[in-house]
């Protein structure tokens, strides 16, 4: 009722980990080559004025710790959430026929499941911009 | 059945004891509960002495081949009718004192008596273990809730103490359960086990060292004259009268059968530790000023003597150990009695603040000379028997090569024992009366009668130990020649 | 499995009834009767009921060892639930949600008590994790309280890195998920040993092992004590249990190679649990370490992994959790968490006292109390092994070491004086504090009573 990683996993000889070793060593070359190269080619003039921390070339001014509504992460992160839920449908539209009725009922039910997460915040009234 | 009794009556009165709240009844029943102990004991004794009578065993956990099998054997007879006979007399001498929470006081009191009991009756090492701590526990609240005023830490430290050295024991007992035939806790296993001479070594130190701390041999005794001292002086009658033994008769039990071959290369050096605190202890007695603390350091002595005897390893100081251990529990509860009441009734227990008891109380003064006599083995006594049985026993010792020195050694003791007691009873009982000891009263009924049959015993055992030797000479024997029948220590034996 | 999808929809169910019922009583007793059903459910399928028929691919098996983990876990979390619900519901405003986080935490040991997959097991711990960050952190007002579950976030959240990464080398070396698959290596290579190093790093992370345990001190003590008590306990043994499946399951065949390493981790745990605990002042810190304390000697269990391990690590559970549980009730009910706070209990509440008496001797492991057997059985299971006896004497001079502390807190109520501030206690409360010593000692008479159930 419940497929997950079906797939066929072929044991993988040595052979196969030359690439991610290729890889391993640009990855950790370049980075090395980048810190190295910004350290003797760039100029280096360090006034008062460039250490101070800025943005865009305007200078800053007043405090970083702004509040914000605490309204506005709730909303962000159940956007997220429940965006990142639908990603799930795109595996599930790719082999939707192969699944046939088991499969089409499994994803019923997550999106029963996810029906009741939606109602629960609705509930709880988190959702809800003004008190 | 009587072994089970022997526990179980014990164990449910003193169940039923924290239910009752009058302090008067409580007093009574648990009086009633140990004479009912101490019938089922006699009954043990005489009658019914088949062994059907005297064995029982129960399925207990099964998977570990562990079983409750409990039997009455000779030197189980001993030390329980000990058991049994000392807690009357403690109940019966301390009916005056005031203990608050009395109930909570003697269910502690007979639920230590039932682990003990379980600890002499036990024939199964995990059913023995069980008994060994179960025994600790009540005495342990006993003697922190109702002590004197350091008693949280000294009880603590005595603890401590016996915990770690049952642990230890506990250890020692889940390897030799491995290497048994059958992987069985059952003691007839455990006689038989398989196990090299460099494995026995270290096992014998891991039960030695917890034995020795319960005995106690020097060095591991010093958690024991601060616990007497602290300790309300019916538990420190329980403890110095009744649980020391299980020390002994652990080692008699537990240690020379199972581990002959370590028992018998490590008596020496047991020995010289058992001598030493023997000298050691009897020094420090001679400059005691406090009763109490005198007579835990003589009670070293006694022990440390028992200890010498069973690693000379011989028939005859086998069955010394075995009477002595009954011996020295009723003379200590007599000599704990006097200071309890000396205590109670001048608030004081320095030598040095006493004087002249003898003319004011005559009848306290005659009895506990007696009983400080027969501490020292005066002959006619029932410690002259014991010990002049474990003298011999050292002196013919054929395992050892120093028992001359052994025996010259621990005769030493018995002179400087005699030097402390007696200069005890000068001080205390005779010359002449001090400011505080002026209107002294003489000792009540129930006291009397306590100090009395203690003093029969004394005179009883001194004189007609027959008794005592028929029950002991078989198990004695069998102790004695789980080591001296082995091939490959009898022919290094001194012929 | 009837279990596991009973407690993911019960967690739903309290969930809403925290939306639809508003008296607090009732969202309660909806808890406990789920946590009975729970049991019940699970009991059935014990017995051969099963409700579902889920083809798992051979991600999980139910066996007998994990069903019966899972009843005592449901006792431990029934029982906890009886003691305090009530003070679950005063940590802060949604009570209901305390109680759905800890159906989702159970739903999470179900997992790693049966997985036979890495990726269940990954999940699981997930499960168990996250929940607990946010109950470590439910009393909001509290800064000890979040400083705790940031703390725990944080340093959880590295583990679990550590555990992925674990698996990832593993499933490199193996090309499988699957447990059987992994024990089947014939020739473990590097990739194979270091992901086995990894996991085992993450494993004595979650189970607060020296020298991972340094979360553990601060965590429980900043967390709202009615989570401390859940968290030191049901998730604690949950992790146990995962550890020991992981390595006897996954990593039997390499024991030779890890045995050494899980000695040494015994060692420092039973070590450092034991003489910082000696130190504390705070009776819940003091548990806290104890918890590690008595961790150590349920690693012992994963040291020697013979049969009498796994029959240990049953007993260790129940013992442990119900005593721990016991104390943590208690200590709940008390206005202040130090020693001096318990002096004069005795006086006052004597069955407090005695009860707590009894979960003391247990977790100390006095003879007569389930602690004791169980700490006789890891010391059994660890001798049986016939090597390394030198841990087994350390071990029990630790537990001797542990007296000390347990019975700072007996001295405390017995033999001081004082007059301890307790909240006063509803019969209820005391009747399941009496049930649970009695269990204690019933089950330190004849544990056979709990080891019979995994036979048969």
């Amino acid at each position: 009722m419940i497929y997950l990683l079906q797939g066929n996993l072929s044991v993988s000889d040595s052979g196969s980990y030359l690439p991610v070793a290729i890889q391993v060593l640009f990855v950790v070359g370049l980075i090395a080559l980048l810190i190295f190269l910004t350290h003797i080619l760039g100029p280096k003039r360090k006034t008062a004025d460039k250490l101070q921390s800025f943005a865009s070339g305007i200078e800053s001014h007043g405090d970083a710790r702004q509040p914000m509504a605490i309204k506005y992460f709730l909303t962000a992160i159940l956007f997220v959430l429940f965006d990142v839920e639908v990603i799930f449908f795109y595996p599930y539209a790719v082999i939707f026929k192969e699944l046939g009725w088991n499969g089409f009922l499994a994803v019923l039910m997550f999106v029963g499941f996810f029906l009741c997460g939606f109602i629960y915040i609705l509930k709880k009234g988190a959702l809800k911009w003004e008190d | 059945m009587i072994p089970v009794l022997l526990i179980l009556v014990p164990l449910l009165t003193g169940l039923t004891s924290f239910f009752l709240k009058n302090e008067r009844t409580v007093r009574s029943w648990a009086l009633f509960a140990s004479l009912v102990t101490l019938a089922v004991s006699l009954l043990g004794l005489t009658l019914l002495k088949d062994q059907q009578y005297l064995f029982f065993q129960a399925e207990w956990m099964a998977s570990l081949n562990s079983s409750f099998s409990v039997r009455l054997d000779g030197m189980g007879q001993i030390l329980c009718l000990l058991n049994a006979v000392a807690f009357p007399l403690i109940f019966i001498s301390t009916w005056r004192s005031n203990y608050p929470k009395a109930n909570n006081f003697f269910a502690l009191m007979l639920l230590a008596q039932a682990g003990m009991m379980g600890v002499f009756l036990a024939m199964d090492a995990l059913l023995f273990y069980f008994f060994w701590e179960l025994a600790l526990i009540p005495a342990y609240f006993l003697c922190s809730q109702w002590g004197g005023p350091k008693r949280i830490q000294v009880t603590f430290k005595f603890f401590i103490y016996t915990f770690v050295g049952s642990l230890l024991m506990l250890v020692g007992i889940l390897y030799i359960y491995f290497h048994t035939k059958d992987t069985s806790f059952d003691i007839a296993s455990f006689y038989k086990a398989s196990l090299t001479a460099k494995e026995q070594t270290w096992l014998f130190w891991l039960l030695f060292i917890a034995f020795a701390i319960k005995m106690p041999i020097f060095p591991f005794h010093t958690w024991q004259p601060d616990t007497y001292e602290q300790s309300p002086t019916a538990t420190t009658m329980v403890l110095s009268g009744v649980m020391v033994k299980m020390g002994v008769f652990g080692v008699l039990r537990w240690l020379l059968p199972v581990l002959p071959d370590a028992s018998w290369a490590w008596g020496d050096s047991v020995s010289t530790m058992a001598v030493a605190g023997m000298i050691y202890a009897s020094l420090i007695a001679i400059r005691q000023d406090d009763l109490k603390r005198l007579v835990a350091y003589s009670s070293i002595a006694h022990i440390g003597l028992m200890c010498l005897t069973i690693f000379s390893v011989n028939n005859i100081g086998m069955q010394g150990v075995m009477i002595q251990m009954f011996n020295h529990g009723i003379n200590i509860i007599g000599l704990w009695i006097v200071i309890e009441l000396i205590e109670r009734q001048f608030g004081t227990r320095k030598i040095s603040e006493l004087g002249g008891l003898a003319q004011k109380a005559p009848a306290m003064a005659i009895l506990f000379v007696v009983i400080a006599l027969a501490n020292i083995a005066l002959p006619l006594t029932n410690a002259f028997v014991g010990e002049f049985l474990m003298f011999t026993g050292i002196f013919t010792s054929t395992v050892t090569k120093y028992n001359i020195w052994f025996t010259v050694l621990a005769g030493l003791c018995i002179i400087l024992a005699a030097i402390y007691t007696l200069n005890l009873i000068r001080k205390v009982f005779y010359g002449n009366t001090v400011e505080l000891t002026v209107n002294t009263s003489d000792i009540k009924l129930n006291e009397k009668l306590a100090l009395g049959i203690i003093v029969v015993l004394i005179f009883w055992a001194g004189i007609y130990s027959q008794p005592f030797l028929d029950v002991t000479k078989n198990v004695s024997t069998d102790v004695t020649n789980s080591i001296l029948d082995k091939p490959e220590i009898n022919k290094y034996l001194r012929k | 499995m009837n279990a596991l999808i009973l407690s993911a929809v019960l967690g739903v169910i309290m969930m809403f009834s925290g939306v639809m019922l508003k008296q607090k009583s009732a969202v309660r007793n909806i808890a406990i009767t789920g946590l009975f059903l729970l049991l019940v459910v699970n009991i059935l399928e014990m017995s051969g009921m099963s409700f579902f028929r889920i083809n798992t691919a051979g991600m999980m098996h139910f066996d007998r060892f994990s069903l019966l983990f899972n009843c005592i876990v449901f006792f431990s979390t029934f029982v906890y639930l009886l003691l305090s619900a009530r003070d679950i519901e005063k940590t802060g405003n949604y009570y209901a949600e305390y109680f759905t986080l800890i159906f989702f935490i159970l739903c999470g040991v179900i997992l790693v008590s049966s997985f036979q997959s890495l990726l269940i097991l990954f999940l699981g711990i997930e499960i168990i994790s996250i929940p607990l960050y946010i109950l470590t952190g439910s009393d909001k007002k509290n800064l000890k309280s979040n400083e705790a579950s940031l703390k725990y976030f944080l340093l959880g959240a590295f583990s679990t890195g550590l555990m992925l990464m674990g698996i990832a080398l593993i499933y490199g070396s193996v090309g499988s998920f699957s447990t059987a698959q992994i024990n089947m290596t014939e020739k473990p290579g590097a990739l194979m040993i270091a992901g086995m190093i990894l996991l085992l790093f993450s494993m004595s992370f979650k189970v607060s092992a020296a020298p991972f345990h340094f979360w553990t001190p601060d965590v429980y003590d900043g967390a709202p004590t009615v989570f401390t008590s859940f968290m030191a306990t049901i998730v604690k043994v949950a992790a146990f249990i995962a550890f020991i499946r992981l390595f006897g399951e996954a990593f039997g065949n390499l024991q030779p190679q890890w045995q050494i390493w899980i000695a040494l981790i015994t060692a420092a745990t039973l070590f450092i649990g034991n003489i910082t605990a000696v130190f504390q002042q705070s009776v819940k810190r003091m548990l806290a370490y104890s918890s590690i304390a008595q961790a150590g000697f349920m690693l012992l269990s994963l040291y020697a992994m013979n049969a009498d391990a796994k029959e240990g690590l049953l007993l260790y559970s129940a013992a442990y959790s119900l005593a721990t549980i016991g104390i943590f009730a208690v200590l709940i009910k008390m206005n202040d968490y130090t020693f001096d706070g318990f002096n004069g209990l005795a006086k006052y509440q004597p069955l407090l006292a005695a009860t707590t008496t009894i979960f003391l001797l247990s977790l100390a492991g006095i003879p007569l109390t389930a602690g004791f057997i169980s700490k006789f059985y890891m010391l059994k299971a660890a001798v049986a092994t016939g090597r390394h006896l030198w841990l087994v004497i350390f071990a029990v001079l630790m537990a001797a070491v542990s007296v000390y502390y347990y019975f700072r807190v007996i001295q405390a109520m017995y033999f001081k004086e004082g007059q301890p501030g307790i909240i006063t206690t509803s019969p209820v409360f005391k009747y399941t504090l009496v049930v649970l010593a009695a269990l204690i000692i019933i089950l330190g008479i004849f544990p056979n009573l709990l080891l019979n159930w995994y036979y048969f």
